[in-house]
């Protein structure tokens, strides 16, 4: 147990991100409005702040500007995608139902027929009011994560094929998305000058087994806008936030290169990213975020083996520190309370 | 003369309209639409299957692929009905009640479909109800059951019992995936196979059926 912080969370990440040794082990924490309302009523919390503070989660606060943008329809967003909600069950998620671009063969039928949201559709001059209270916190904000967006508003499988049979359109689209990430993000570090610790440069590439795309096609399409990205947050003294989901192990060494500081979600169990592996090949270039395993771990296992996950994840993945401990994305509402809080007392107590 | 081999390496390259012109020459020489089918089509989506699992090939080649297998298909369905050369093995495919992920359930459709199943997509969020009727009606040598979430899983189990329920679990194969699914999590449920990939998924198919 450690005998008293010293720290406060920023600070704990702040050592972890510069390769200093930290009063402990940083914890962040995701998951779905279900969960975090489930836990707050589990651990007797009436909000999340107190929740975080009895979990001693160390989390991450994203900075939202503001849409003032075009008035919009209910459930159309400032793209034209047309939303609903999914219902699972014990919770929901929004499902894009309409592809604004997906009728389009040519650029030019796009430039004649679409136009794009503006960067002055949100406004950032309330962020400094926003970021109050969370001082001691790390401060998450701006960054890109276009193909989830482009899969949107070309329909998911027309995405994929456009990087081969259309890859003219796949550009243009792709670097009006990067240019619009870009610009919010340049006006979010803008308004808050120094504030900001981490920028959220992400993509989904990775299935279980392998990659989605060719590493040809990611350094093609993705690579060379998010460089651009990555510099940038560097310029302003903040560390890049990697966030790519399943087998992505073949273009690490690419996202290296391109200047990533955090690699989440690790998912340990899909082929090639066992975490000694990635602590001996990468350990020295990456800090690793995540590691607790979602999709069988935190909503099947017993505590027992919660507990012995967070003790192997630190003991790998964090052996000469590097780590902060994180679910492998949104916890979801089929998750035991009881494994959730086995997994931060284990990383409190033994972190 | 069109060697059928050419109509296959063309598959594998994504052409479509190549695929399409190719397959209506093969006819105009003489070969056999079961013949197009087979050496032509299948052998080039097996390619393309066995690319995909040791990663040479990724989603977007696959999916360009099928277009291409699509695109000769199109020619050959009614050509193939009328021969009464129609595929043997019905596939029926769905995502399970809560899920709306698509693309890993289109992907393993348009294997089997390149392995020469006939495959009945029942879509998206298919409620243990639909499974049961479908089912019924036509009757399928195999049903795949799709879920990405962990939070939809309980859905296949939801599913697989309301086919016992209506009596007609035994007249099938079950077969799952999906990122969450694990083979043990198949025998946990009653399926009778798992599999991790859309190619993988096509040996399997074949393996449960060899078990009739």
């Amino acid at each position: 147990m450690p005998t008293k912080e010293t720290m406060t969370p920023r600070e704990r990440w702040l050592a972890v991100l510069q390769r200093k040794k930290p009063d402990r082990l940083p914890m962040d924490y995701w998951a779905t409005t279900e969960v975090t309302e489930m836990l707050m009523k589990h651990c007797r919390c009436p909000d999340e702040l107190s929740l975080f503070k009895k979990l001693n989660i160390d989390k991450s606060f994203k900075v939202s500007p503001e849409y003032v943008g075009p008035e919009l329809t209910a459930g159309v967003d400032e793209f034209g995608c047309q939303y609903k909600k999914a219902d699972y069950g014990s919770g929901v998620y929004d499902e894009c139902l309409t592809h604004p671009l997906s009728q389009y063969q040519t650029v030019d039928e796009i430039k004649k027929n679409y136009s794009w949201p503006k960067a002055d559709w949100w406004d950032c001059s309330m962020l400094s009011e926003q970021i109050k209270g969370q001082e001691d916190y790390p401060i998450q904000g701006g960054g890109s994560e276009p193909f989830m967006r482009y899969k949107d508003l070309r329909g998911g499988e027309q995405a994929f094929i456009d990087l081969i049979e259309n890859p003219e359109v796949a550009h243009y689209c792709l670097t009006q998305l990067y240019a619009l990430a870009y610009e919010k993000t340049v006006r979010i570090y803008e308004s808050i000058p120094g504030k900001i610790l981490l920028g959220y440069v992400a993509e989904d590439m990775g299935a279980q087994s392998g990659l989605m795309f060719s590493p040809k096609q990611i350094k093609e399409f993705f690579i060379p806008h998010m460089k651009k990205m990555i510099d940038f947050i560097h310029q302003n003294k903040a560390f890049v936030f990697h966030h790519n989901d399943g087998a992505i192990r073949a273009i690490i060494p690419a996202m290296i290169e391109a200047g990533i500081d955090v690699l989440n979600p690790i998912q340990w169990r899909c082929s090639g990213m066992d975490r000694a592996g990635l602590k001996k090949d990468f350990g020295g270039q990456l800090i690793f975020h995540g590691g607790v395993d979602n999709q069988h771990t935190l909503p099947f296992a017993t505590i027992e083996e919660v507990k012995q996950e967070v003790l192997d994840n630190i003991k790998i993945l964090g052996q000469n520190g590097g780590y902060i401990l994180a679910p492998c994305h949104n916890i979801q509402p089929n998750t035991p309370p009881e494994n959730i809080v086995a997994m931060y007392e284990t990383g409190y107590q033994y972190g | 003369m069109i060697d059928p081999k050419q109509i296959a390496e063309n598959l594998i390259n994504g052409q479509a309209p190549k695929v399409k012109e190719l397959v209506e020459q093969a006819l105009k020489d003489g070969l056999t639409p079961g013949q197009i089918l087979k050496e032509g089509l299948i052998e080039g989506m097996n390619v393309v299957g066995t690319r995909f699992k040791a990663n040479e090939f990724y989603i977007p080649e696959v999916l360009v692929a099928a277009r291409a297998m699509h695109a000769g298909m199109d020619i050959l369905k009614p050509l193939l009905a009328k021969s009464g050369d129609k595929p043997t093995v019905k596939f029926m495919i769905g995502t399970v009640k809560g899920d709306l992920h698509d693309i890993g359930k289109n992907l393993v459709g348009m294997m089997m479909e390149g392995a020469g199943f006939e495959v009945i997509d029942v879509g998206i969020d298919v409620s243990p109800e639909k499974f049961v009727e479908a089912v019924k009606e036509k009757k399928p040598h195999v049903v795949g059951m799709s879920a990405l979430l962990t939070t939809t899983m309980p859905s296949i189990k939801t599913s697989i019992e309301a086919l016992k329920s209506a009596g007609v679990r035994d007249k099938t194969k079950i077969l799952i995936g999906g990122a969450p699914i694990t083979e043990n999590f198949a025998q946990e449920v009653g399926a009778d196979g798992y599999a991790p990939d859309a190619a993988s998924a096509v040996d399997k198919a074949r393996e449960l059926l060899q078990q009739r």
